[in-house]
């Protein structure tokens, strides 16, 4: 086999951040290769960059040998690179077909010459055993199909490496199944892939060789013969464990929240929950451990009602809830610090002023006559009270929050949510793209609020940050809890490992 | 950026647009070999110039503002109200039905008229919102079909049910139930105050109530109000209602004002004149008013230009047009990223945004 692919030394630099450190990195003619790692290890800029959508900062590609500058996504199109990416690039309107030919620069002719492009596509699909109809819509067919579309249009490019990118999140396992076989012929008849994935069974499963990033380096190159799941899991997460600087307790408080055999679109493997019973006391954190989209999401929003389970009863305090509905686990003293700032916490055209007091604007606090007329000098002067408190860096408190940075939009919400004066407090993702300086004054807002005696469910990929935070870690995979572990002294192997399914 | 520099180019964009809309306006009546000059003048003195003509202005001015009040009400809540125009014309049908079938004549009847007019109205909008919160449907679909529902339901009552005589129109609202004029001799109506009241009272609402508040927070993030615990759908419903309702009032106002009879074309145009004015005035209740105020304006100025100079009323159709092409593109500009680094150049200060 002869070399396709070669990233020589490639680094990205965002600021004073490297997305992708010195990545070394070479791709076989008809090999399967995948990288693994968590959230945020830099794989997604490292394929960025394949694809021409940044340029490195530092580095050399070679293709077959010969060093390659890639501009632009037509650059990357032109010189054999495809990519299908996880959530796929098609206009559902128009057929599988005009989805193929769709923005093919290769054309020169004016008047599209539809038979003879229909036979070229359709060859190609024979020789890879695709079976697609190609007039019918892509709404009208499955998101596996939909997958093969999006290959068969980096293939009828002239892609002779194809990059997937997670490409098994959205598919059923009999999908996924097809999928490998798609991978397999590929292969065989010279093609590379590289794969995107943080799942440990398909990796095992369908590998030649695997690079595992970790925070934008490039960890380790192996060979998939001569590794097991637990040494991949290890190198995927492991680190060197600094102990984690906060104090743990064990809570013998009462139980704030309590899901009892919670379920919740409960056959999908990704955006639903399976049979949780899980107790959150006061005073303590329970981290959620997982990689992303194992039913974290639907998790955080059962328990703020913003979803209602399928199945099982969730109590807050000594009340089981009857309604779910945001507004009565607010009464009954849940915060939520959502995973999506801007779209689910905060009211973005609106200054930090309003949506520090957006629950409240009713309260005799913030306007009189039950309502009719809003102080807005005592809501101007609490506004800047709380800037002060939390440290919000502002201009101005009737700023609009969209202008604040990521960090200070996170402690805009996070000083609605505190000075709620919650018992139950669920956060998400809290420093998810935080600098560090943020990032430490939430963690130790978290840690106070418990101190105080608020019980806290933190759901993070940020797997450092459960390491660091949490009281107690529940592991999720796929919507059920796999395991539990102390937080004091964690057994990172273990947890590391049941994120993973084993 | 800061609200208060938000709010200058929200005022900023919309008069420049103006101003160069007339500008290109005046070229045009040059290429039209008229004076320029003086045919913006006629148009002024047409609008303003005489009691009379204000006073015609204004008439023209009270149905436009409460159509525009109704899209920019909500507009402000997050639904996309395009039924303006049906909410109108179903409140001057039940306006139209109190004052000839009702048996009541003089203020009682001018009463019940406007209370029955902005029932239908809300009733009317309140159709399309149930769609929306319940079915999903969408708001816009919905309510553009139910214009054309309540205009050819006119038909009807004009053609048949409230027909007078051998034309196709209803009879006309007795003497003593017309709205009364607020000075002897001019043409202008309460029905102009009413309207201003309305729009004072929906800008005091939307920005010194704590349910406007919420209202408008489910205007710009319905997700974000959801995950606050609001009601979003009640409040989706109610803007829906209320927006409707306004139009519906201005449809009886229209009736019992100035129209006094329902007849082919009665508020044509109305219900998307509303929309473009609520958005020129940026959503803004008071500002939307006088931007109807200024469509009127036009629309009756330029027939005393025409008459003096020669240049063809469409000239001012093709101004009001501008406005609202200038607005809209400049608007879209500012969001431009490019945009508020001009600006900060400008005032001679970086962006301090804080990474």
């Amino acid at each position: 086999m002869s070399e396709l692919l070669r990233i020589e030394n490639i680094s990205k630099r965002f600021g004073s951040f490297y997305a992708n450190k010195n990545i070394n990195l070479t791709v076989e003619e008809g090999e399967i290769h995948t990288l693994l790692g968590e959230n945020g290890a830099g794989k997604s800029t490292l394929m960025n960059i394949l694809v021409g959508l940044y340029q490195p900062t530092d580095g050399k590609i070679f293709l077959k040998g010969e060093e390659v500058h890639l501009h632009s996504p037509n650059d990357a199109v032109s010189k054999g690179i495809g990519m299908v990416h996880q959530h796929f690039m098609l206009v559902d309107a128009m057929t599988v077909f005009e989805n193929i030919i769709l923005g093919d620069t290769n054309a020169k002719e004016i008047v599209i010459d539809r038979e003879k492009r229909r036979a070229q596509i359709q060859e190609l699909a024979q020789r890879y055993g695709f079976r697609i109809d190609l007039d019918k819509y892509i709404t009208e067919i499955s998101v596996g199909e939909q997958q093969r579309v999006e290959i068969l249009k980096a293939l009828y490019r002239g892609a002779q490496l194809l990059i997937l990118d997670e490409p098994t999140a959205a598919l059923t396992d009999i999908e996924v199944e097809g999928l490998y076989d798609v991978m397999h012929k590929l292969v065989e008849e010279g093609k590379s892939i590289i794969f995107i994935s943080h799942k440990m069974r398909e990796v095992m499963h369908v590998s030649d060789r695997i690079t595992i990033l970790r925070a934008g380096e490039a960890v380790a190159t192996v060979k998939k013969d001569e590794v097991s799941a637990q040494e991949l899991a290890a190198m995927m997460i492991g680190r060197d464990l600094a102990a984690s600087s906060f104090e743990k307790v064990i809570s013998g408080g009462s139980a704030v929240a309590e899901l009892d055999h919670v379920s919740y679109n409960r056959n999908s493997k990704h955006y639903g929950l399976n049979d949780i019973s899980m107790k959150i006391r006061s005073g303590e954190i329970v981290g959620i451990a997982g990689v992303d989209g194992n039913g974290q999401t639907q998790l955080a929003q059962v328990l703020t009602g913003v979803i209602a389970p399928e199945e099982g009863t969730i109590s807050l305090g000594d009340s089981k809830i009857l309604v779910y509905d945001p507004n009565n686990f607010i009464l009954r003293r849940t915060a939520h610090v959502p995973e999506d700032r801007n779209l689910q916490g905060l009211v973005g055209d609106m200054s930090i002023a309003d949506n520090l007091v957006l629950r409240r604007v009713e309260t005799d606090k913030f306007s009189s006559l039950g309502g009719a007329f809003l102080k807005k000098g005592a809501i101007l002067s609490y506004a800047k009270e709380m800037v002060e408190k939390y440290d919000i860096r502002s201009r101005s408190a009737s700023q609009t929050v969209r202008s604040l940075s990521g960090g200070n939009q996170q402690k805009v919400i996070l000083a609605r949510e505190m000075e709620a004066e919650p018992d139950l407090l669920v956060v998400a993702h809290p420093t998810r793209g935080l600098d560090i300086g943020a990032t430490r004054f939430i963690r130790q807002q978290m840690i106070d609020a418990r101190d105080r005696g608020v019980g806290i469910l933190l759901i993070s990929a940020d797997f450092d940050e459960v390491l660091e935070l949490s009281d107690r870690i529940l592991v999720l995979f796929e919507g059920q809890i796999m395991g539990e572990f102390p937080g004091e002294n964690p057994p990172v192997d273990e947890i590391s490992l049941a994120m993973t399914g084993r | 950026m800061d609200n208060s520099r938000k709010n200058l180019v929200n005022i900023f964009v919309p008069v420049l647009s103006i101003l160069l809309s007339i500008l290109i306006g005046m070229i045009i009546m040059a290429f039209l070999k008229a004076n320029p000059v003086t045919a913006v003048k006629y148009l002024v003195i047409g609008a303003f110039g005489t009691k009379q003509n204000l006073g015609t202005t204004l008439t023209r001015a009270t149905p436009l503002i409460f159509t525009a009040l109704c899209a920019c009400f909500a507009y402000r809540c997050g639904v996309f109200n395009l039924g303006g125009e049906g909410q109108f014309i179903m409140g001057s049908i039940a306006a139209c039905f109190v004052s000839l079938k009702f048996g009541l004549t003089g203020i009682p009847a001018v009463i019940v008229a406007l209370v029955c007019g902005t029932v239908a109205g809300g009733l009317w909008g309140a159709i399309p919102g149930v769609l929306k919160i319940t079915r999903g449907q969408n708001e816009m679909i919905i309510s553009i079909m139910f214009n054309y529902i309540a205009t050819l339901l006119m038909g009807v009552v004009y053609t048949n049910w409230l027909r007078e005589g051998s034309v196709p129109q209803t009879a006309q609202v007795p003497k003593e139930s017309q709205l009364a004029r607020i000075v002897p001799g001019i043409r202008v109506t309460w029905g102009f105050v009413i309207a201003i009241v309305i729009g004072l009272l929906i800008y005091y609402f939307l920005f010194w109530t704590s349910l406007g508040f919420k209202f408008r927070a489910v205007g710009l993030n319905q997700t974000a109000s959801r995950f606050n615990g609001y009601p979003v759908r009640r409040y989706m419903l109610s803007a829906f209602i209320i927006s409707g309702a306004v139009a519906g009032l201005g449809g009886a106002g229209e009736l019992m004002g100035t129209q006094f009879r329902l007849i082919n074309g009665f508020a044509s145009g109305y219900g998307f004149d509303g929309v473009a004015m609520a958005l020129i005035g940026q959503l803004n209740p008071i500002a939307t008013m006088f931007v109807a105020l200024f469509f009127a304006a036009l629309r009756t100025g330029s027939t005393t230009m025409q008459a003096a100079t020669g240049v063809p009323t469409s000239v001012s159709d093709i101004i009001q047009a501008l406005v609202i092409v200038f607005t809209v593109a400049g608007m879209a500009l500012t969001q431009l990223p490019e945009f508020s680094t001009f600006i900060g150049r400008f005032f001679g200060r970086k962006e301090a945004q804080a990474v």
